[in-house]
């Protein structure tokens, strides 16, 4: 085995060269072959080739949205857990058989039925469920002292009784709960991150993003966490007029540093359907107007926009600008 | 990624948090990894919908298995191995949905919605250059999915995100010199399907 790479050995590693994994001690008997070699200098010509034109599909950031949407998803779902370890540890006894419940048989096989189908994300909701049956007291409903049915927040499962005119009701009853704070209250913010996501009560959501977007707008602890998702998230899909301005203000303190608020902000220009929204857009945008995306925007939402005076306002701010070259 | 020993020695306390049940420590572990997650996710599939599915999905087995990591690696190759066997779940229903239809059921719909984000987002001057690149992108898309599932990700995880060819094993549970053979047969591959396209 002299110091001369053959052939049949070059062609193999001249990909791994080209992806930089080519070991070390390699390199140099490699490019000597190379300087002899036509068959090979093409070969790594092909090679190169090929990366670059794979190279045509770029790779993209995730967008601003993207980006916020799944983490409040992935918040939401991870809230729906009630207690990590405590779930755990339940599971795995139920799993085992150990756990019994104090309940009818038939509620049993019920519950034993969404445990099956337990894995992933299912299994989380179903454990959930599970759990609450077994606060319920079953078998002949001694009328709860004079707890008449309050808080109900679901009904799991109902099941008749056959030939009968008994029903079994397993629910879930929610247990209301009050605090008082300040705002830089971590626990406040984290209700109010929960409010803000209410799709029920518009007023809750409405008030709970507002005193978000206040805190945003007044510097307090926003950084690139939960709750500037929130208000992008907000700005992007919520129905009101009023929340989505909202989102904007709490937004304005970050759209010169965090390029995602940035383009929330011009997508919001481009998209949103309320000439107010679009409007406040721009202005928020006038910090960074000397931007390439932001510019590119303008122009375009000053020839396109329905609306006459936004198309005015997003001239004006381009004529700010000075004209490089 | 912690690489360096005492972001590293942080990124151990933060892990060890969380397997006691910290929801917080949890949440700024995501927050490290969830961005890379999404980008891999979406240059893989093409799609935002799957992205945000296998995110989703990803997160919360991490969350859920959380107690199995020992440490045996670092937290980045444990994550990347839920997030790349997701992936090659999702490649490989794509795969045999297609095969049981005659029409390819990857609408090219979806696949171009990549690139029609940036292009509207970008309000681009140049319609030709913005039509050029759709072209292209529709070509090696359509070259990808020629590949097994198996040769797409080493392929993917290789050249578009940059990672060594050891950490792809490991990611994958294999040895580098099985990566090694699968990109080999993934460039050989390609260049056969491009070739033709000219």
């Amino acid at each position: 085995m002299g110091n001369t790479m053959k052939c049949e050995v070059a062609q193999e590693i001249i990909a791994l060269a080209v992806y930089g994994e080519l070991p070390d001690e390699q390199g140099p008997q490699l490019e000597r072959h190379l300087t002899e070699c036509e068959l090979c200098r093409r070969e790594l010509e092909a090679v190169q080739a090929l990366s670059k034109a794979m190279s045509l599909l770029p790779v993209e950031d995730p967008s601003a949205n993207l980006v916020a949407r799944s983490r409040l998803r992935l918040e939401e779902a991870l809230d729906a857990i009630p207690h990590g370890s405590w779930l755990l540890r339940s599971w795995q006894r139920f799993a085992r058989g150990v756990w019994r419940l104090r309940s009818a048989p038939v509620a049993v096989s019920g519950v034993l039925v969404i445990g099956l189908t337990a894995g992933g994300y299912s299994g989380y909701r179903a454990g959930e469920h599970a759990h609450d049956a077994s606060r319920t007291t079953l078998g002949p409903v001694a009328t709860q002292s004079d707890d008449p049915l309050t808080d109900v927040a679901s009904v799991s499962s109902i099941v008749q009784e056959p030939n009968t005119e008994n029903v079994e009701v397993v629910y879930n009853r929610l247990q209301p709960e009050t605090i008082r704070g300040s705002l830089d209250d971590p626990q406040i913010r984290q209700l109010l991150l929960v409010g803000a996501r209410n799709r029920i009560n518009s007023g809750v959501r409405d008030d709970s993003l507002g005193l978000l977007a206040h805190e945003c707008r007044a510097g307090h602890q926003c950084d690139d966490g939960p709750i500037r998702d929130a208000l992008m998230v907000a700005l992007r899909y919520d129905k009101s007029v009023d929340v989505r301005l909202k989102a904007l203000e709490g937004l304005q303190p970050y759209v010169a540093d965090d390029v995602r608020v940035r383009d929330a902000v011009l997508e919001a220009l481009m998209r949103d359907t309320d000439p107010r929204v679009r409007t406040q857009s721009i202005g928020l945008l006038e910090p960074v107007q000397a931007d390439s995306s932001v510019r590119e925007v303008l122009h375009t939402v000053a020839i396109r926009d329905d609306n006459a005076e936004i198309r005015t306002a997003s001239r004006q701010v381009l004529d700010q600008i000075p004209q490089v070259q | 990624m912690a690489t360096d020993p005492s972001a590293r020695a942080s990124e151990t306390d933060l892990i060890r948090e969380a397997q006691q049940g910290s929801r917080t420590a949890f949440d700024t572990l995501v927050r490290q990894y969830d961005q890379a997650v999404l980008r891999l996710a979406l240059h893989l599939t093409g799609s935002e919908q799957d992205a945000e599915d296998i995110h989703q999905e990803a997160f919360l087995k991490a969350y859920r298995y959380l107690g199995n990591f020992r440490f045996e690696c670092s937290f980045y190759t444990w994550i990347y191995r839920i997030v790349t066997n997701l992936c090659l779940d999702l490649l490989r229903r794509r795969k045999s949905r297609r095969e049981d239809q005659a029409v390819m059921l990857d609408s090219s719909g979806e696949e171009i919605d990549l690139l029609t984000n940036v292009s509207d987002q970008r309000a681009s001057a140049n319609p030709d250059r913005e039509l050029n690149r759709k072209f292209l992108g529709e070509r090696i898309r359509e070259a990808l999915d020629k590949l097994t599932p198996r040769e797409r990700m080493v392929f993917e995880l290789k050249h578009y995100q940059g990672l060594k060819l050891r950490t792809i094993g490991e990611m994958l549970n294999t040895t580098e010199e099985t990566a090694k053979n699968t990109l080999f047969r993934a460039t050989r591959k390609l260049r056969a399907n491009l070739a033709e396209l000219r």
